[in-house]
């Protein structure tokens, strides 16, 4: 009996994988390979508040060019509560955090995004907080000095603020 | 359908029946809140200096609001997608601070009545000073639906618990 449920929990893993593969191969969304520096650290806390309904976060890497177009790199589940992520230095990186939101119950479901331009500075570490509860989110990153642990809240920028060939 | 939908559907039957047209201007929306059956105005004061609401008001507004969302609803006879654009706009004057939010629907609704620039008006919000540490705020707002962008807003007057509402709900 114990055997036959351990081959059914395993066929059921592993169709949940293949499923998840199908669905993020056909959904165009690609892993983003991480680079080595490891200079942001993302804590996530996310609650949907209900039995019934889940909250998935993740965060889509764009890199943006030098005449401000974007090209996205990959996507990080945020499925942890803190995950190590490297951003190139020195080069404006769009990152894109994606809340998405489904109830059982109502067969309903949506998502919503909050992005903000980063330019990482080269040995410098940053740490984003993204929380999601009772409906709302937030997204904070902090820049902190390498030879000090003081940080600072870097202001809220968006694509408007780039501007080509700066 | 969730109550948004259902108070959008109402508002269409509504204004097909010839009972109500769409505010063009954030002022027609104010003197027609307190009438209309699905709206009502919110009066509180906060214990906060003015400059400090109306600098949440500049950033949040922008950050949170200016989004395009999608939702999908899917029952055993019906699928719909809804995509909805929403507009804030954020006005500061040394005595008041005004945060409008404006809601288009690009998919799964279809438009009825004139619709203003930047699309039909959802909330209205007035901040001015009461004293040096305090600030009246005005909600214009639904009374039925949107229940996490009017908390959002009355969060950031208050500057408790200040987040982005989840639009999708």
């Amino acid at each position: 009996m114990k055997r036959q449920i351990k081959r059914i929990s395993a066929a059921a893993s592993l169709l949940a994988l293949l499923t998840a593969a199908f669905v993020a191969g056909c959904s165009g969304l690609k892993s983003y390979q991480n680079t080595p520096d490891n200079n942001l650290r993302v804590r996530t806390a996310a609650d949907s508040g209900s039995w019934f309904s889940t909250v998935r976060t993740a965060v889509d890497i764009h890199g943006v060019t030098v005449d401000c177009q974007t090209e996205y790199e990959g996507t990080v589940q945020l499925n942890r509560p803190t995950i190590d992520v490297g951003i190139p230095p020195n080069r404006w990186s769009r990152l894109v955090f994606v809340f998405a939101s489904s109830s059982f119950l109502a067969n309903r479901s949506g998502s919503i995004t909050y992005e903000t331009l980063l330019k990482p500075r080269s040995g410098y570490q940053y740490e984003a907080k993204v929380t999601y509860k009772d409906d709302m989110y937030n997204v904070a990153v902090h820049e902190t000095h390498p030879s000090s642990s003081v940080s600072r809240e870097l202001a809220h920028q968006d694509l408007r603020a780039c501007h080509p060939n700066q | 359908m969730n109550r948004f939908h259902r108070s959008a559907t109402i508002l269409c039957v509504l204004w097909f029946s010839g009972c109500i047209s769409h505010p063009q201007t954030p002022e027609e929306f104010r003197k027609a809140v307190p009438a209309a059956f699905s709206a009502k105005v919110e009066t509180f004061e906060v214990d906060r200096p003015f400059g400090q609401v109306a600098n949440t008001f500049q950033k949040m507004g922008p950050n949170c609001l200016s989004k395009t969302v999608k939702t999908t609803s899917q029952t055993r006879t019906s699928y719909q997608v809804i995509v909805t654009t929403y507009k804030p706009t954020v006005l500061v004057t040394p005595k008041k601070a005004e945060l409008h939010v404006q809601f288009h629907h690009d998919q799964g609704v279809i438009g009825v009545g004139k619709e203003p620039e930047g699309g039909y008006y959802l909330l209205v919000a007035d901040a001015s000073p009461v004293s040096q540490t305090k600030t009246r705020i005005d909600l214009y707002r639904p009374s039925m639906g949107h229940g996490v962008l009017i908390q959002a807003v009355r969060n950031w007057a208050t500057g408790e618990n200040v987040g982005c509402p989840d639009l999708t709900k």
